[in-house]
């Protein structure tokens, strides 16, 4: 048995160290490239949405290098993400894999998906005590936590750095240390180790940069490769980017308990509530929320949706008659997307941000 | 009052249970006209490109009703078997339809979510039923009749094998129902599956019912297996099902695919979310199975009418064909 798991931003470090510790046989797929796409494209229907056809590119890749057991999303509740692991499945199969095996990971909001976690894992491990199993997945859950504070870190930095680039090195420094680091301690260490050399980056101290707030689908939010690393473009442009999505946040309410139900999306259902009253699968509803929520803090909100996402089309749909007005761009992500169309478009985007600033500046001033 | 009833989407499923619940509490039905072109362009300058064309065409119909009732009906369904799940698309759009037609009438909400539990479906029948009366007992006799008239009007189609529009013909209703007679002799039998608003809504599909009839097919469809046919084909290819109504889809695709038909066409809109999953999923079990025939046809605002009238004549010459060989 040869475990593995697609890629979505930096899952697979957690993943490789409960791996690695429980002594299960694993592979990683090689990273998210032109040919995890292009594989993708081949063997699904045209009109499935980006994230099933990279995760089908890396399912691929990984049975290519002798992966036979996958552990996919799935569950109630949301959208065709549910259907994913049948299909891809079906797909694998078609394609002469016939001895694998799919492991379904529960990934529904409102279902208690933490035991079934650990005991998923613990099903794959060779017998390991629960207590082992327990411990690993901890850690697996601080590096996950550790990466993405790093990462919130980075996203301040990559605005006013003087060096443009500075910042994404380091990122990448980090995720390679936060891999290799054994235990607790190491992992603070790298952690606050690279904080501190963020914090020391030459920037400029003069200008106080734009605030762009991504919001959307999970998976292009999460996976540089899908959005063409959206946020180091806008770092490049001189913007700030503020995220809510996170693995790590959202592993904390999913996956372990929450007995009294508190949960930081109460607050942007409660906002969405007089434009869109129910869930409607996805991030959808969060969507709207944010939108509403965050329209006087950001100067302006991008919101990433893959091509035929249900959730985010009806989101789409409802944002612009909200009373809080922000400019939104919203972004479809697909195959077709290319680099040079997303870039003219980020400029034109920031430059009207700026005016925007400038104008309510003057205003202010009154010299208008 | 009078209560409008977009001609879209689920009323093609459920029309009947609407209308004799509405009717039953003393209101009146309005139910929009047949979808015309100039429908589905206002219904498409509301929302974004990407919304699918079903969406568009329910609110072309929805803009048609603008002052012609008082209220209208659309309910959200999140689910209608136990831990069955829909399309974001169908629970949001109360919502959606609010967002994008400030000038529709006021809406009339239902959830309807099977998973949460009978108790709250009932509160949610009875919450709607308040609108018009204050006698719980009315609102209750009215919904078992309105169950009533769904479960005979599905049991008319399973068990005589009729399509929609010849059920609302026997219903005596000519309204809206054109029917033809199938030219005889029957030299085929075709399959076709989809959602119900696709096969019978006769402009978006271009006639596709009409034209395979005239060319001597007999036409079955989903609606036409009862539920435990469906069920078991469904499970079969994809196990327990979780979604609503494309439970229907992948078990029809699975029966018709192995029993009952010459040639299976499937019919979805384009960047419909859980028919690109399903159709593959049918595709796939036809390339496996070699048996019958199966073609996929994708509708959209700029299908051509030529372009499916091609494709249909070349796929039911290949059957009839095939059969004669036979």
């Amino acid at each position: 048995m040869r475990v593995t798991l697609p890629h979505m931003g930096n899952l697979c470090i957690p993943f490789k160290s409960i791996f690695q510790r429980l002594d299960i046989d694993y592979v990683i797929p090689p990273l998210n490239s032109r040919r995890t796409l292009s594989l993708g494209i081949k063997y699904s229907s045209e009109g499935l949405c980006i994230p099933f056809k990279l995760i089908l590119g890396n399912l691929i890749e990984a049975a290519e290098l002798g992966a036979d057991t996958f552990l996919l999303p799935g569950g109630y509740g949301i959208c065709r993400l549910g259907y994913y692991a049948k299909t891809q499945e079906q797909i694998l199969h078609d394609l002469g894999y016939k001895n694998i095996k799919v492991v379904e990971v529960v990934v529904s909001n409102d279902q208690l998906s933490g035991p079934s976690f650990v005991k998923m894992i613990k099903s794959l491990s060779n017998n390991a005590s629960w207590l082992k199993v327990a411990s690993v997945v901890r850690f697996g859950l601080s590096k996950l936590k550790a990466l993405d504070q790093v990462e919130r870190v980075v996203q301040k930095v990559r605005a006013v750095e003087l060096v443009k680039g500075t910042a994404n090195q380091l990122l990448a420094e980090t995720v390679k240390a936060i891999d290799q680091a054994d235990d607790y301690r190491a992992l603070k260490t790298v952690q606050s180790d690279y904080i501190d050399q963020l914090n020391h980056v030459a920037k400029d101290e003069q200008v106080r940069p734009l605030v762009v707030g991504i919001i959307g689908e999970f998976y292009v939010l999460l996976e540089p490769f899908a959005s063409f690393d959206i946020e180091s473009e806008l770092g490049k442009l001189g913007v700030e980017v503020k995220r809510r999505l996170f693995i790590s946040e959202w592993t904390k309410f999913s996956l372990l308990p929450n007995p009294l139900k508190i949960s930081e999306r109460d607050q942007l259902y409660r906002a969405a509530a007089p434009y869109l009253k129910r869930d409607v699968g996805g991030e959808g509803w969060e969507s709207v929320g944010e939108k509403v929520l965050r329209a006087k803090e950001y100067d302006g909100i991008i919101h990433l949706a893959p091509f035929t996402c249900m959730p985010e089309i009806v989101a789409q749909n409802i944002m612009p008659i909200t009373k809080e007005k922000i400019p939104i761009l919203t972004i479809i992500c697909d195959e077709q997307m290319a680099k040079t169309g997303l870039l003219t478009r980020l400029e034109a985007f920031v430059d009207l941000l700026a005016r925007q600033r400038r104008t309510h500046y003057n205003k202010q001033l009154g010299v208008v | 009052m009078k209560i409008g009833i977009p001609r879209a989407l689920l009323y093609y499923r459920y029309d009947l249970m609407w209308q004799v619940f509405f009717e039953e509490l003393g209101a009146e039905v309005v139910i929009s006209p047949p979808t015309t072109p100039a429908m589905l362009a206002e219904g498409s300058s509301r929302v974004v490109a990407d919304t699918c064309l079903p969406t568009k065409v329910f609110l072309g119909h929805v803009l048609s009703l603008v002052g012609k009732c008082d209220y209208i009906f659309i309910p959200a369904i999140r689910s209608v078997t136990k831990d069955g799940y829909n399309c974001s698309k169908f629970l949001g759009l109360p919502d959606m339809t609010q967002a994008v037609i400030p000038e529709s009438p006021p809406v009339l909400e239902i959830d309807i979510d099977v998973t949460r539990g009978q108790r709250q479906f009932y509160q949610a029948i009875y919450q709607l039923g308040k609108h018009f009366t204050w006698d719980p007992l009315r609102i209750r006799r009215a919904s078992l009749l309105a169950w009533q008239a769904y479960q005979r009007y599905r049991e008319l189609m399973s068990e005589q094998k009729l399509t929609l529009p010849r059920v609302i013909q026997r219903r005596g209703e000519v309204e809206g129902a054109v029917c033809w007679p199938v030219a005889a002799p029957v030299r085929a039998t075709i399959a076709l599956i989809g959602h119900p608003y696709l096969l019978y809504d006769e402009y978006v599909n271009h006639r596709l019912i009409y034209r395979l009839e005239q060319a001597s097919n007999r036409v079955v469809t989903p609606e036409m297996l009862t539920m435990e046919e469906l069920e078991l084909a469904a499970t079969r290819l994809v196990g327990k099902a979780y979604w609503a109504y494309e439970e229907e889809i992948v078990g029809a695709g699975g029966h018709y695919l192995q029993n009952g038909a010459d040639g299976v066409i499937g019919v979805m809109s384009f960047g419909c979310g859980p028919d690109s999953l399903m159709m593959d999923v049918i595709q796939r079990q036809a390339a496996r199975l070699k048996s019958i025939p199966f073609m996929s046809l994708t509708l959209e605002e700029h299908t051509a009418e030529a372009g499916i009238v091609t494709r249909l004549e070349a796929f039911t010459d290949m059957i009839h064909r095939r059969k004669k060989e036979r």
